[in-house]
């Protein structure tokens, strides 16, 4: 491990630019020497006013400065710097090294304070430190970047998403209003007003999906953490979706455990994890298909998998399904009304639990989503990692 | 009085495509739908459509932007290339300001470009206007 950090770090000091300002010329020179035998490159200048130009238009990875210097100081020199780029680090090196100083160019904004007289060592560890800092600030920035190109395409994407079943209502609005009075209108505005109503229940469901999933981020705000019995959450998610699936010609069945199940999680939340996969499993299901949930101890968790008789998901797709909207084309995707957002959420609510979910298929036979989740003790507490290898052996 | 007009409607939603082609047909168009790009092309062919409307997402964010530069530049549609395309799309984003380099919009070149829900009036209007150019 130390050994690679160390060759990364060099990798890091090779062409570095660093500038030095110092009106000291024996300063400069053993600067300018130390620093270049360690791989950097080096410019120096002797007034603050020459560096200050020098480092505005170059933007060097690092820049070494002596706080008293004729002309302009050390600190205006910093302030000037920072006031055109924050992220600019600073060295100060002062032959008058007192608390005082270093926490005012602390303060300031320099990065490291090096009293001179210095080793060259010192001078080597300070500007390494100081070259490191420099990369994490410009990496930060570009995953900063990253994050808010994400974060702006997903919200196109949702309000795509929101906008499309209100543009399909209001086209209908607009032209039974338009067609009004015209002949066969009156069996159209009736098609067409269910087709709206549809849309409209969709529309509810997909908010309460996207709220779902964000309100899952806030961890700590939104989640409780109470002890549930596992099988009581199934029983009772098994019960709700059996209406639909006699609708769809599906046979739904549970299988428990002799013993207790109990993990940590949300009530509501654990409900509605299983309920995405258990109707997942029909809407994708056959007729005269069947869906097993199975409830168990594997290794030391609860493990519970959803399995169905349906077409199976094709290998390219396997890490897509738990993709926001992400669906697997299906022609009647009508009287389903999904929104995309189901397996992704149960994930998310996996993940939140300390657990996950995995998914094994077959075109043509079946898939089957395997949650595996940790158990509480009778103490209330998840067994430690030992205790469950014991449970391998 | 003018040949019947026909109109080839590319969009993933069903219920747009019920409502815009219904009242395109009382217009007097012969309406032709398709479900997506690859429909789409398809029924190009089979159908040799007046004007096309498209969607620009349907099952990708930019799926209709693919389906207009096929249509525009394959050899395979080089029959269709003058067939004036009007995107469609419920984000108000021109294509210029999806596509900031001006290649690229110059590429895709959609004849017109309508924002979801879409006015009837402006579509009647768009498309008498750039069916009297072909």
């Amino acid at each position: 491990m130390e050994r690679d950090r160390g060759r990364s770090a060099d990798e890091a000091v090779q062409g570095a630019r660093v500038v030095v300002i110092d009106d000291d010329y024996a300063m400069r020179l053993s600067c300018r020497q130390i620093l270049t035998k360690s791989g950097y490159a080096v410019e120096v200048f002797e007034d603050g006013a020459k560096g200050l130009e020098a480092v505005l238009s170059e933007r060097p990875d690092l820049v070494v400065v002596d706080l008293k210097m004729p002309g302009i100081s050390g600190m205006e020199v910093i302030s000037r710097i920072h006031a055109v780029d924050p992220d600019q680090v600073v060295v100060v090196i002062t032959g008058y090294p007192t608390i005082g100083s270093a926490v005012e160019a602390i303060r300031a904004g320099a990065f490291d304070f090096l009293p001179k007289p210095f080793t060259p060592d010192e001078l080597r560890l300070v500007v390494r430190r100081a070259v490191d800092r420099r990369r994490l600030v410009l990496e930060s920035h570009r995953l900063e970047m990253e994050r808010e190109i994400l974060r702006r395409r997903v919200a196109t994407f949702v309000s795509h998403q929101l906008k499309t079943p209100l543009v399909a209502i209001r086209q209908y609005m607009d032209v039974l209003l338009r067609l009004e009075g015209s002949e066969g209108v009156a069996e159209q505005r009736e098609e067409w007003l269910t087709r709206s109503r549809h849309r409209c229940d969709q529309l509810v469901r997909l908010i309460e999906d996207w709220l779902t999933l964000s309100r899952s981020e806030c961890s700590d705000l939104a989640w409780r953490h109470e002890p549930l019995n596992l099988a009581k959450v199934l029983e009772v998610t098994v019960e709700a979706c059996e209406a639909r699936a006699d609708e769809c010609g599906v046979s739904l069945d549970l299988t428990l455990p002799d013993r207790e199940l109990v993990v940590a999680g949300d009530e509501g939340c654990l409900g509605v994890l299983f309920t995405n996969l258990v109707e997942n499993a029909v809407h994708y299901n056959r007729p005269g298909g069947r869906i097993s949930v199975v409830a168990r101890v594997e290794r030391g968790e609860a493990c519970v998998s959803v399995t169905d008789t349906g077409r199976g998901i094709a290998e390219e797709h396997r890490s897509l399904v738990f993709e926001e909207f992400f669906r697997v084309e299906k022609d009647s995707d009508e009287g389903h009304g999904g929104t995309g957002l189901g397996l992704p959420i149960s994930r998310r609510i996996a993940q939140e639990m300390g657990g996950k979910i995995d998914l094994d298929s077959e075109v043509g036979v079946g898939s089957t989503f395997t949650v595996r989740l940790p158990l509480l003790n009778r103490e209330g507490m998840t067994p430690p990692v030992e205790h469950r290898e014991e449970a391998l052996r | 009085m003018s040949a019947e007009r026909t109109v080839l409607i590319i969009d993933d939603d069903e219920d747009f495509q019920a409502s815009i082609g219904a009242f395109l047909e009382s217009e007097g168009y012969r309406v032709v739908l398709a479900r997506s790009g690859r429909e789409g092309l398809a029924k190009l062919k089979e159908c040799t459509p007046d004007a096309i409307l498209l969607d620009i997402i349907m099952e990708t964010m930019t799926e209709g932007y693919g389906v207009a530069f096929s249509i525009k530049h394959q050899p395979e549609y080089q029959a269709f290339q003058d067939v004036p395309v009007i995107m469609l799309s419920s984000i108000h984003e021109s294509p210029d300001e999806r596509f900031p380099r001006a290649e690229e919009t110059e590429l895709l070149r959609p004849d017109r470009y309508l924002s979801k829900p879409v006015d009837l009036d402006v579509l009647l209007r768009t498309l008498a206007q750039t069916l009297q150019h072909a």
